[in-house]
């Protein structure tokens, strides 16, 4: 990574730790919460999704299972918090390794069905287990943190963000996000270079479901109470691939401006229609998919290019 | 066991299986001519089942008839948004396009949401009260039997559309060979806008003729878009009649597993039959092609 | 014991033999071509050798190795090398990143495998166009960047199909100038033409023909384009690209 590039990086980490000095009202906390949590979750998407271009619709199973392994862990078999935490990463590691065993091999719009229908299960199975899960009434979370709850929350939003955000950077550099662009570029091609594509395809969706899965135990914990509705719906799934997708699947950044994009008009949406803000998502859905598939970030990196292309050949008197 | 429950339940679920063939077909035909995976379909049913409504609580006629008026505005809408949205896309990635139906669904869905309000309705007619009797066990609600008779006869409209009509004819050219199909002189863009209005007009009239025997609220549609990728798949893809046998099939089990289980699992029944046939024979249960 | 071994292989589709009792061998660093019309069974074979498919009947073996049904990354990996009749670049990746891709089979060094992809870039005369997108590139440069990535998994056998498809007599015979040193590297290789003969004549060492999923001729190639079987096979204009 660029020298500039690390250093720019740490910059904006170190003033999003400070930043609570400066912001301290409740709601700000909150809102810039759910910002660094979603983009955390479209990073960890975006390692499936954007990098290994496997459109998973069904994320919300690995984020509920971190939400619900944190509530039932702790709740049912009385571990600590954190420890209830880490099974619920185990049990996430376990659906990912169901669910990617069995969709990987399906090709296209059969592999975003399946992992669809995976979360689904999962959350009837939520709903109708009432004795282990609490059904539709739900579960109580424990708090992972006391004391300024909103301020430790935002915290640990940033820190997991920073954590994807690294091991997003690390893998873009490394042969394993090579394999990974191959994959999505042409699986075939892909296989005739060597490339173990199921194993690879596995790799990313285990480290994609272990992140999730901590965003999700975080969030239970901030709300100290779920429903299976809340964490395993296709509305966090979706929300979770829209995050990527507006902000550019495949890139470093993207998630990052995704999350912030969305999550600010999703809120400023919510105050003027009130329960009818998935609106916001379709309609920006509608429009990347029309006009900005590569997402903010890659139709600004493209842009950039273009320039460039364009500068160097005017100097070269072609243009 | 009850051996009259059971026949009881799977009567039952022949007649709702015939709406959910209606949906199906539809998601079938656009598959099958556009390589679309319409995330967007149950929604468009539920815009059926809203247009039926607002219809029927200003005009008071019988929504077995409305239903028709549904199916046209459908129709209109399709070809619109065919036209508009996914013609620009069109030799994009599946994931675009994936994209771009749940987009457009989200949109419908919360825009009924914000005009109606998230409220859950049922409409009242005469014929909701009449049971029929069939011997001494079973009983079925006369409004069921009208729906599920207008229904099988849409699907054979719609079969007799796709096996007999030039255009069905041409849709079907598409499908198996997108790359000659033009070179035969078939308007690609033309058929495959008309395939897509009647693929969600289907839906759409389903729509209509399940307002009188179901609640009507904004997210009605989406169990039924993911209800109509499971027969679908189970179909064999491609295949309408697939599509369709598949959707009496889901119906029936469906019925059986509320009558053993609860209906809660019911659901859940669908995506784990979903999930087998998937990773066993991705070809579907009465397809032929490779997934 | 030869490089590779086809042992009376066939394989059926539905009711349409493709493959029909194909046998014949290539022997370390050769250079061999497999002849024959569209539909002769060419590019079948091809994926029955890297794994794509597997045979109905017999065996291939590989440097001895039965490799009857291995998986088309594990062809590569104990290294059988393809390129595809339809080139299939990675269009958002760069020339350079292509070939790393190969590279990488042996390092997992994003530099090392960089420098291994210069090396063959440079070899096939591709440097200039490294940090372009793959996407904007040319058809012979295409057709060079898949041989470029194949070579980069350093494989004892590579795979040429229609290698030389929809490109002008000139460029065909300025990749068959590259693809004669591919032995100087330890390298054989086995192309699969349509038609352009010339290409054949002038570097191959064995020439299979099939026709119809049949093998009727095998040899060197001044023997085979005498077999009857053979002309009868090309009745009309290909006759006179027999160089007869």
């Amino acid at each position: 990574m660029k020298r500039s590039h690390m250093v720019a990086a740490l910059v904006v980490f170190f003033v999003s730790i400070l930043l609570p000095l400066v912001v301290e009202t409740d709601y700000a906390l909150q809102i810039l919460f759910r910002i660094y949590l979603f983009a955390a979750l479209g990073l960890a998407w975006n390692l499936v999704g954007g990098y290994a271009g496997q459109l998973s619709l069904g994320h919300a199973a690995y984020f509920g299972a971190g939400a619900y392994g944190l509530a039932l862990f702790s709740g049912k078999l009385g571990m600590s918090p954190w420890l209830a935490a880490a099974m619920g990463v185990v049990v996430a590691l376990a659906c990912a390794l169901l669910i990617g065993g069995v969709s990987f091999r399906l090709r296209g719009p059969y592999f975003v069905l399946a992992t669809i229908a995976f979360a689904e299960v999962l959350r009837l199975v939520a709903k109708n287990l009432a004795g282990i899960t609490g059904g539709d009434v739900g579960v109580q979370a424990p708090a992972l943190f006391h004391g300024n709850v909103n301020r430790a929350f935002y915290w640990a939003a940033v820190v997991l963000t920073a954590l994807s955000f690294a091991v997003t950077v690390a893998i873009s550099r490394a042969r394993f996000g090579y394999y990974l662009m191959a994959i999505r570029e042409d699986e075939d091609t892909a296989l005739s270079v060597g490339i173990g594509a199921a194993r690879t395809k596995l790799a990313a969706l285990l480290l994609s479901a272990a992140l999730t899965a901590l965003a999700g135990a975080l969030y239970a914990s901030l709300f100290l109470y779920i429903v299976p509705d809340q964490v395993l719906s296709i509305d966090v799934s979706n929300e979770i691939a829209i995050v990527a997708m507006l902000g550019g699947a495949g890139t470093v950044l993207g998630p990052i401006v995704g999350s912030v994009v969305l999550e600010s008009a999703s809120e400023i949406f919510k105050n003027v229609f009130k329960e009818a803000h998935l609106l916001i998502y379709g309609m920006l859905l509608v429009v990347v998919v029309l006009f900005l598939p590569e997402g903010i970030v890659g139709a600004i990196t493209a842009f950039l290019r273009r320039r460039a292309l364009f500068g160097g050949m005017k100097a070269k008197g072609v243009a | 066991m009850d051996l009259y429950a059971a026949l009881q339940a799977v009567i039952n679920g022949v007649l709702t299986g015939a709406l959910y063939a209606l949906v199906g077909m539809g998601l079938a035909l656009i598959f099958g001519v556009m390589r679309i995976v319409n995330f967007a379909h149950g929604a468009f049913m539920m815009l059926g089942m809203y247009a039926t409504y607002v219809l029927f609580t200003h005009t008071n006629i019988s929504p077995y008839l409305l239903f028709m008026v549904a199916g046209i505005l459908l129709f209109a809408l399709g070809y619109l948004i065919y036209f508009g949205l996914l013609r620009p896309i069109h030799g994009q990635s599946d994931f675009m396009q994936i994209l771009l139906t749940l987009g457009i669904g989200l949109i419908c869905t919360d825009g009924v949401l914000l005009i109606f309000g998230a409220d859950y309705h049922q409409i009242n007619i005469p014929l909701l009260g009449k049971n029929i009797h069939l011997g001494e066990h079973i009983v079925v609600n006369a409004p069921w039997v009208v729906s599920f008779v207008i229904a099988v006869a849409v699907a054979l409209g719609l079969y007799l559309f796709v096996m007999r009509t030039m255009i069905g004819r041409a849709a079907r050219a598409i499908a198996q060979n997108r790359y000659a199909a033009p070179l035969m002189g078939i308007n690609v863009f033309r058929v495959q806008a008309i395939s897509f209005a009647v693929g969600i007009a289907a839906a759409g009239i389903a729509g209509g003729l399940l307002l009188p025997v179901f609640y009507i609220y904004p997210q009605v549609g989406d169990q039924f878009t993911l209800k109509a990728f499971v027969m679908v798949v189970l179909g064999g893809m491609e295949s309408i009649v697939g599509a369709a046998l598949a959707g009496l099939v889901l119906g029936v089990v469906e019925s059986l597993t509320s009558l053993y289980w609860g209906n809660e699992w019911a659901l859940a029944v669908d995506f784990v039959i979903f999930l087998l046939v998937l990773s066993l024979k991705p070809s579907g249960i009465f397809g032929r092609q490779k997934a | 014991m030869s490089l590779l071994e086809i042992d009376h292989v066939s394989k059926r589709f539905g009711g349409l033999r493709a493959i029909n009792n194909v046998a014949f061998a290539v022997e370390e660093n050769e250079i061999a071509f497999i002849v024959g019309p569209n539909g002769a069974g060419k590019t079948t074979l091809f994926n029955l050798i890297t794994g794509v498919f597997h045979p109905d009947e017999g065996n291939i073996r590989f440097q001895g190795q039965d490799i009857t049904h291995i998986s088309p990354n594990h062809a590569a990996r104990l290294g059988i090398g393809r390129t595809f009749q339809i080139v299939k670049p990675l269009r958002n990746l760069t020339v350079l990143e292509n070939v790393m891709l190969g590279a990488f089979l042996h390092t997992a060094s994003p530099s090392k495998a960089a420098d291994q992809a210069r090396e063959i870039l440079k070899y096939l005369q591709m440097e200039k166009a490294m940090h372009l997108p793959a996407s904007g590139m040319p058809l012979p440069m295409l057709k060079r960047l898949e041989i470029a990535r194949a070579l980069a998994t350093k494989p004892r056998l590579i795979l040429l199909d229609e290698v030389v498809a929809g490109l002008s007599t000139t460029e065909a015979l300025a990749l068959a100038e590259i693809l004669k040193r591919l032995p100087e590297w330890g390298v054989a290789a086995v192309g699969g033409v349509e038609h352009v003969m010339q290409v054949v004549m002038s570097i191959a060492q064995r020439v299979v023909v099939l026709d119809h999923g049949a093998q009727i001729a095998e040899g060197k190639p001044q023997e085979v384009v005498r077999m009857p079987a053979v002309i009868e096979a090309y009745l009309g204009t290909k006759y006179k690209e027999l160089g007869l």
